[in-house]
């Protein structure tokens, strides 16, 4: 039986965004811990916009003037979906640049 | 207005909306999401590989200079805990994992009222002919409650609203976003590779019942049916919003199956019920103990002829030490501590306390599909060149009753 079924609202439910049980750490600090969880949130951010100005080019490409509608209704194709797994990708390497070891 | 589900009823005749479609995510959220499979991809393909070239070449080196023995998995986190790479590794995976489910609860947050009518009829319309039993009665074990399995927030049991379903969209769209751009796992996948195998194998087997433990939202059991469309497919968890979302997924399909909230420790099936007892991806999850009374349930359920098949992670005895020590990492930061010691347990020994006989027993590697279009045959554990578990090969462990 679920342990929270008491008070069920019917609608705007919020999921819990974390999860039972101790979080890891990985550093000796746990500052760094934070700060690697902000970077990566920060790359997503960074990527997301990168899509939008991608569909924004896009479609000037294809019709020389757009409006914000167009932006958000746009659905890639499956070459430009490759397309932007592989800058994902990319990028991801780029700002991963591992020092060697010594 | 009229309801999603006053609208549905209207077209008594109609198929059942897919609830999969339903949640959408816009532009901001797709590009988000791309990050996270990409990002889950790097840490768990590209990482370790780095991982291991920094202890072969630099850490082991210089710890046997020291005389110091590396001998097996445990030995091998203690030097690696405080490496640079082992840590940067572990943060990233961890976070990817954070972030892929994440990145799909704000869509499905918004689409849930409509998810749920669709569930709803699902259920009282069966185009398919499938079933959905469930028990609100039934205690959830507490290796189940105890933690977030596999850093979901909410796992898999949780529910929010009446008929909820949002775990269930959580995990099985989260799980896209993991396995967006890894190439070597497609939807039902395993059911897929053992099924292959069972007919090249079997090729007069023909399964009357089968029976899913552990099923979450039968994306691994919906291929069986298809595979074996004479039989009839049956799938426990003790999850109910992820068997009313899957009961969804597969009345939509057109393919049906029996789902029911049941523990799979005591399950309610007659003696011999079954021809195929099949699971994936299930006992790592539940503790040593819930293991043996769960395969003692399959030998119950199991007709004479019958056959037992259970996906599962390699056991520490059939591994080296660093690939050992490379599983092991979701013990303690995937929140599934049961992880290692299941591990640990000979698959043989586990099978023969539970009745099955050791000539019948058997551990495998089977190819997949994706990887080996062309064979369906098992590898070999020495043959030359072979795969591993995840990488081309799915590990599967079971038995057979004789006729
Ligand atoms: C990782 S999931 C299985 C995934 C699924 N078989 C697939 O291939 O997609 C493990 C599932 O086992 C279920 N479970 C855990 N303990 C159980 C038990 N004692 N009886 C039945 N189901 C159980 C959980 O609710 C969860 O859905």
């Amino acid at each position: 039986m679920a342990d929270n079924s008491a008070d069920k609202p019917t609608k705007d439910v919020k999921l819990p965004r974390s999860s039972k049980g101790a979080r890891s750490r990985f550093f000796d600090d746990p500052a760094i811990d934070q700060i690697m969880t902000f970077l990566l949130e920060l790359m997503a951010e960074t990527n997301a916009l990168r899509e939008r100005a991608d569909t924004i080019e896009r479609l000037l490409d294809e019709k020389g003037t757009i409006n914000r509608d167009e932006i958000e209704a746009y659905r890639p194709d499956a070459e430009c979906e490759a397309e932007r797994s592989a800058w994902s990708q990319a990028f991801i390497q780029r700002v991963m640049r591992f020092h060697e070891p010594d | 207005m009229v309801s999603t589900s006053d609208a549905l009823f209207a077209h008594k005749n109609s198929g059942i909306p897919d609830i999969e479609e339903l949640p959408h995510s816009n532009l901001e959220e797709r590009g988000r999401q791309r990050f996270c499979s990409a990002l889950r991809r790097f840490a768990i393909q590209e990482m370790p590989e780095m991982v291991r070239k920094d202890f072969d070449q630099r850490v082991a080196p210089a710890h046997k200079a020291k005389g110091e023995l590396i001998g097996d998995a445990v030995a091998i986190e203690e030097v690696m805990k405080g490496e640079a790479s082992y840590r940067f590794y572990s943060t990233l995976r961890y976070n990817a994992q954070e972030m892929c489910f994440q990145s799909v609860q704000e869509p499905i947050e918004r689409a849930l009222p409509e998810m749920i009518d669709v569930a709803k009829a699902a259920v009282q319309r069966n185009p398919a002919g499938g079933s959905l039993r469930l028990n609100p009665e039934m205690p959830i074990p507490p290796y189940v409650s105890q933690l977030d399995v596999h850093l979901t927030p909410g796992c898999f049991h949780n529910e929010w609203v009446e008929d909820d379903v949002a775990q269930g969209a959580v995990v099985s769209l989260g799980a896209r976003v993991f396995s967006a751009s890894m190439n070597h796992r497609s939807w039902g996948g395993v059911a897929k590779v053992v099924s292959r195998w069972l007919k090249h194998e079997r090729p007069d087997f023909a399964p009357v019942r089968i029976l899913d433990i552990g099923t979450s939202s039968a994306k691994n059991l919906m291929p069986y049916a298809e595979a074996f469309p004479d039989s009839e497919a049956h799938g426990v968890d003790v999850a109910a919003p992820l068997l009313r979302y899957g009961h969804a997924v597969a009345e939509h399909e057109g393919i049906a199956i029996h789902l029911s909230q049941q523990n799979a420790e005591a399950l309610d099936f007659p003696e011999g019920h079954f021809d195929l007892i099949v699971s994936s991806f299930f006992f790592h999850e539940i503790t040593v103990d819930a293991t043996r009374n769960v395969l003692r349930e399959c030998r119950r359920l199991l007709r004479p002829g019958g056959v037992m098949v259970h996906q599962e992670l390699p056991a520490t005895c059939l591994v080296d030490a660093w690939e050992d020590f490379f599983w092991n990492w979701d013990t303690e930061h995937n929140n599934e501590p049961n992880y290692t010691s299941f591990r640990a347990q000979d698959p043989a020994v586990l099978l023969e306390e539970a009745g099955f006989g050791p000539d019948e027993n058997f551990a495998q590697l089977l190819p997949d599909i994706g990887t080996y279009p062309e064979r369906a045959e098992a590898f070999g554990w020495d043959e030359p060149g072979r795969p591993r578990h995840g990488k081309g090969a799915w590990y599967v462990f079971g038995s057979s009753l004789p006729s």
